[in-house]
């Protein structure tokens, strides 16, 4: 479940100041505990993937190039 | 003025959806099928590569599954065989999984491209998009013929695997496309035999939902006819010793052997099970032989190291 903040709400807010005693609201999205935990392992999931990428193209570029790996212009 | 926001809700989905949204058990078969066709094909290829076309290869299945899952969440969420999947369960929404399905496609191909060849690529594109659009948008909902055509999206990974590694094709890999093109309608029509239900409730027509239980019956045994003698093929070609022909020859009667018994059940839908399962092992075992076949004694002989 997420809570979304009010537009109005937060432009009253802003100018018209909060009102005594209340804590100041955080606006935006809010995660769930669950949300969050997905997040981060999908976030984890992509980092792996894209390392095995640029693992696989050093891989190939090497086995492409050989021996001429070592050969640069000087 | 009213002004309306539309409201998503943060994704719950975890790694393992994504994974379910690729339909692993079916990335598998490709997998071992483009192996086979990368492992016969003559010529040299570096296993570094080989093990990158694979790799493409299977994200490139794994993409036509995701756009497929995306595209047929409706008729998912009616069939109870593929009602637990991610899309109708609501833990990925149509949109995430063709958006994931088309970034894995994009980058299986352009990467077995730049990587391997084009021609493999090209390949690979165009079964994805078989898959995708001929037979998930077009046949699947509109013919009873939808198995027979689409399943040549299936039968193309071990022209892949070949082409992976010679950069063309020849008549060797398309006896393995025939193969599992002739494999594909008795496998999937002995399933929906006992899912008849299932398709009837989610508007599919496949063939024992409009022509009945008897003509599907029939049906595979013609298809099971025509595919023993294709399994043996690549013996009779000369492209794999009578090692492998004797091989393909027992397992294939013992296919044509269980269309008959479909074909003779009246009631119940024991023999059908038995069909599809076997079918199942009838391919992998065809191609597991012709790999041991060419392969025997050098496992990777061929391939440069």
């Amino acid at each position: 479940m997420t809570t979304v903040s009010d537009p109005v709400d937060d432009f009253t807010k802003r100018f018209m100041g909060e009102p005594m005693g209340d804590p100041p609201p955080q606006p935006g999205v809010r995660l769930t505990e669950q949300q969050l935990r997905a997040r981060r392992a999908r976030s984890i999931a992509i980092a792996l993937a894209l390392g095995a990428f640029v693992i696989v193209i050093f891989l190939v570029t090497i086995v492409r190039l050989g021996g001429n790996v070592l050969t640069r212009p000087m | 003025m009213s002004l309306t926001v539309a409201r998503v809700e943060p994704s719950i989905a975890g790694v393992g959806d994504y994974i379910e949204l690729m339909k692993p058990r079916v990335m598998s078969l490709v997998v071992f099928t483009a192996l086979v066709g990368l492992l016969v094909a003559p010529g040299h290829v570096h296993p570094v590569i080989g093990m990158t076309a694979l790799l493409c290869i299977a994200v490139g299945a794994g993409a036509a599954g995701a756009l497929n899952m995306s595209y047929d969440a409706d008729i998912d969420a009616l069939m109870a065989r593929t009602a637990g999947r991610p899309v109708p369960r609501g833990r990925i929404t149509a949109g995430e999984a063709a958006g994931f399905g088309m970034t894995l496609a994009a980058f299986s191909v352009v990467t077995l491209g730049l990587l391997v060849n084009w021609v493999a690529a090209a390949m690979l594109g165009f079964t994805i998009f078989f898959y995708v659009v001929i037979y998930t948008m077009w046949l699947k909902r509109s013919t009873p013929q939808n198995i027979v055509i689409g399943g040549a999206a299936g039968a193309l990974p071990p022209m892949i695997g070949w082409a992976a590694v010679t950069g063309s094709t020849a008549v060797e890999p398309v006896l393995l496309f025939l193969i599992i093109f002739f494999w594909t309608p008795p496998h999937f029509w002995a399933l929906s035999l006992y899912r008849t239900d299932d398709y009837a409730r989610a508007g599919v027509p496949m063939l024992p939902v409009v022509a009945g239980d008897r003509e599907t019956r029939r049906h595979i045994l013609i298809y099971t006819l025509l595919l023993a003698p294709l399994g043996v093929t690549p013996w009779l070609f000369g492209y794999a010793g009578s090692t492998y022909g004797v091989a393909a020859a027992v397992v294939g009667a013992i296919m044509i052997a269980l269309a008959l018994r479909v074909r003779a059940e009246r009631s119940g839908h024991t023999a059908s099970k038995q069909m599809f399962a076997f079918s199942i092992l009838y391919l992998f075992l065809l191609f597991a032989m012709l790999l041991v076949d060419r392969t025997s004694g050098l496992l990777f002989g061929h391939i440069a190291l």
